[in-house]
């Protein structure tokens, strides 16, 4: 899953990457409007918390540039602007959610989860396919109710895998929704850290379609 | 001499005292002008009706005295009494046209001949002429037609007078009643020039209390004024005070909130340099009893500048669906029912950002608790609107809703927020002159009703 961070506040923007990417995301920043605009435009995130008090341009205005053009990743908006009136405009702007400072990191992330869960029309904070079971809320994973040791990146793809059961999902997709924008990307490692969630899960977990990707199915 | 040329503009933007002074200075001249014109024809008339009334006299005379001779022509029996009539160009003149074109004169026409234009006149009719006389003298001559005993034919008897003493006159009258009026005129704008001077006065006197109030002199605006000014200085004084009190307040509002900060401020710092290293826990604690404190001084701070403009008020329903479409957005996870019913008309005497932040606050309040619907009325009762919100929730027993609105004490940890939202509501309440009144509602769950002055219809 990966989110973009748009965050003027150099503080607050690194306790918020460093508890986000804590939480298994993968973390786009952005420091001002104009490069919260541009990501949004050209980058499949998975989720955005967005500050509306941004240098350059609003929060407000990107949001709505955002909603113009036809861009449904959902949207948090994290501000400083806590009154009624000010909630109203963030959610009349296509916000999905409004949280205002100061804000606890624990109420932050059950917020983002929610939204990627419910961007996905899961209904429940654990999600399950056959024997293997994810809690979003505490990142434990299960194989008929033992936990399962994972790796960063390897809970990255398999979560990213549960939040899209039964889609076809390319290898570029993956990459895109796993890592961060500066990270050095190989596509390859996508199909070591498969045939690793295969080794921990099961063979029959993942399956490859040959030529498009891979695709999440329950055994029977 | 165009920037004080007398335009409708100049009229309608310069200062009072010019408007009011080339307002009178019209009204005068137009005034004495038509009073000039009127006057001097009233005399003209009444000269000419006198000269025309001493004519007929002469005339009545002169056909009394002719009659007509043995060899029939005219004669007159005896001179006029008018001496003038024998005076050469005297300019009383009179001519008799007899039979076989025999004409007789009066002697003050001495040489000259006195056409009359030609005319035909029945018996006893007189005409009035006018024809330039000796000396190019303007001439009014009255004439009738006389029918002697004795006499075949009818003979024109005329008596002339020169016109030029009617005109003289009149143009003398004329000169001296204008200079009377121009004195007149003189006089009235003197007249109104200190009516207008003191007419404005109190104004004078208004800016200098203001001037004296800007340089810190006075407090507000000092002195009697006239009853049509004393409203806008009473208003003005109003303001003043509005103003003063607001700064006031602003001021102790700030020191009150520097106050309660210092005091978190000073165990986080403990904190810092105990012993043992900082407690996350004290920290947090502390953060979290600021973050209350700055939460309700801005609530209130944010009400106080709106309570004195709001004029219109507030219409009530259409706020309080934006909101429920906000809470509802903002807890799509739950599903939850929000109903917005209640009076279209309902008008509360709140600006609309304070109604959004109580109506707010309750409705979110009420979602966090429900369990599946919240109901929201908004009803006029009692000289006032009466906002409920309802949850199907747990409720809170009776003998602990006094301690909710109290200490702004949140019951349950486990349900996010600041635990904030009926204090700051029943304080925006009360500044707005209302209340809060914690119940239980019907389905078993809180029931809050949010009771507010009802604004005055707008006229506009």
């Amino acid at each position: 899953m990966r989110i973009l961070l748009a965050e003027d506040d150099a503080a607050l923007r690194r306790q918020l990457a460093e508890a986000l990417g804590d939480a298994g995301y993968a973390v786009d920043m952005a420091p001002d409007g104009e490069e919260a605009a541009f990501l949004g435009v050209s980058e499949p995130y998975d989720a955005v918390v967005l500050d509306l008090g941004l240098p350059v341009r609003d929060g407000l205005s990107v949001l709505r540039a955002w909603r113009a053009a036809g861009i449904t990743v959902p949207v948090l908006i994290l501000t400083a602007r806590g009154t009624w009136q000010e909630k109203v405009a963030g959610i009349d702007a296509g916000a999905d959610d409004y949280l205002a400072k100061p804000f606890r990191m624990e109420e932050l992330l059950a917020r983002v989860r929610a939204l990627i869960r419910r961007a996905g029309g899961l209904a429940t904070a654990e999600l399950r396919c056959g024997p293997v079971a994810l809690d979003t809320r505490t990142g434990r994973v299960t194989l008929d109710g033992r936990p399962v040791a994972l790796t960063a990146h390897e809970f990255k793809v398999l979560s990213y895998l549960m939040h899209h059961p039964g889609k076809v999902v390319s290898r570029t997709e993956l990459t895109e929704h796993v890592y961060a924008q500066d990270f050095d990307r190989d596509s390859n490692t996508i199909e070591v850290f498969v045939g690793r969630l295969r080794r921990k899960l099961g063979g029959d977990l993942i399956r490859t379609v040959r030529g498009l990707g891979y695709r999440l199915e329950a055994a029977q | 001499m165009t920037r004080s040329s007398l335009t409708l503009s100049s009229l309608t933007t310069s200062s009072l005292t010019r408007r009011l002074f080339l307002l009178a200075v019209l009204w005068i001249a137009l005034a004495l002008v038509v009073t000039g014109i009127i006057l001097t024809d009233l005399f003209r008339i009444h000269a000419e009706a006198e000269l025309g009334r001493r004519m007929a006299q002469h005339l009545d005379e002169l056909a009394a005295v002719l009659e007509v001779t043995p060899d029939g022509g005219v004669a007159l029996a005896r001179d006029l009494s008018d001496p003038r009539f024998r005076r050469p160009l005297s300019g009383l003149y009179w001519r008799v046209d007899g039979p076989g074109k025999r004409v007789l004169r009066s002697r003050s026409l001495w040489d000259q001949a006195l056409d009359l234009p030609a005319d035909t006149l029945k018996d006893g009719e007189v005409h009035r002429h006018t024809l330039t006389g000796p000396n190019r003298a303007p001439l009014v001559a009255w004439e009738r037609s006389l029918r002697l005993p004795g006499a075949a034919v009818p003979v024109r008897a005329a008596v002339i007078a020169d016109a030029s003493d009617v005109q003289a006159a009149t143009a003398g009258f004329s000169r001296v009643l204008g200079l009377s009026l121009a004195i007149l005129a003189a006089g009235l704008l003197a007249a109104a020039a200190v009516q207008v001077r003191l007419g404005l006065g109190p104004l004078r006197r208004m800016r200098k209390a203001l001037a004296d109030l800007r340089a810190g002199r006075t407090s507000r605006l000092e002195g009697a004024f006239p009853g049509e000014v004393q409203p806008v200085v009473d208003d003005l004084n109003l303001l003043m005070e509005e103003n003063r009190a607001m700064v006031e307040r602003a001021r102790a509002q700030a020191a009150d909130l520097a106050h309660a900060l210092k005091t978190p401020l000073a165990v986080i710092a403990n904190a810092a340099a105990a012993p043992g290293g900082t407690d996350p826990a004290v920290v947090a604690a502390e953060a979290d009893r600021m973050r209350h404190q700055i939460e309700r001084h801005l609530a209130r701070a944010r009400a106080a500048p709106a309570l004195l403009h709001s004029p219109g008020g507030t219409v009530v329903l259409p706020v309080l669906r934006q909101i429920a479409r906000t809470v509802a957005r903002l807890h799509t996870e739950r599903g939850i029912d929000i109903q917005v019913d209640g009076d279209v008309q309902a008008r509360v005497r709140a600006d609309p950002v304070d109604l959004q932040e109580m109506a707010g606050n309750l409705i979110d309040n009420a979602a966090k608790w429900c369990s599946a619907v919240v109901r929201v009325t908004a009803v006029a009762a009692g000289g006032g609107i009466v906002i409920t919100v309802q949850d199907d929730g747990p409720g809170i027993p009776a003998n602990r809703r006094s301690d909710v609105l109290a200490r702004g004490a949140r019951l349950d940890e486990a349900v996010p927020g600041t635990g904030l939202g009926l204090t700051i509501t029943q304080e925006l309440a009360r500044l707005h002159g209302g209340s809060l009144n914690l119940e239980a509602s019907q389905a078993g769950g809180l029931s809050v009703s949010l009771h507010l002055p009802q604004a005055a219809a707008a006229g506009k």
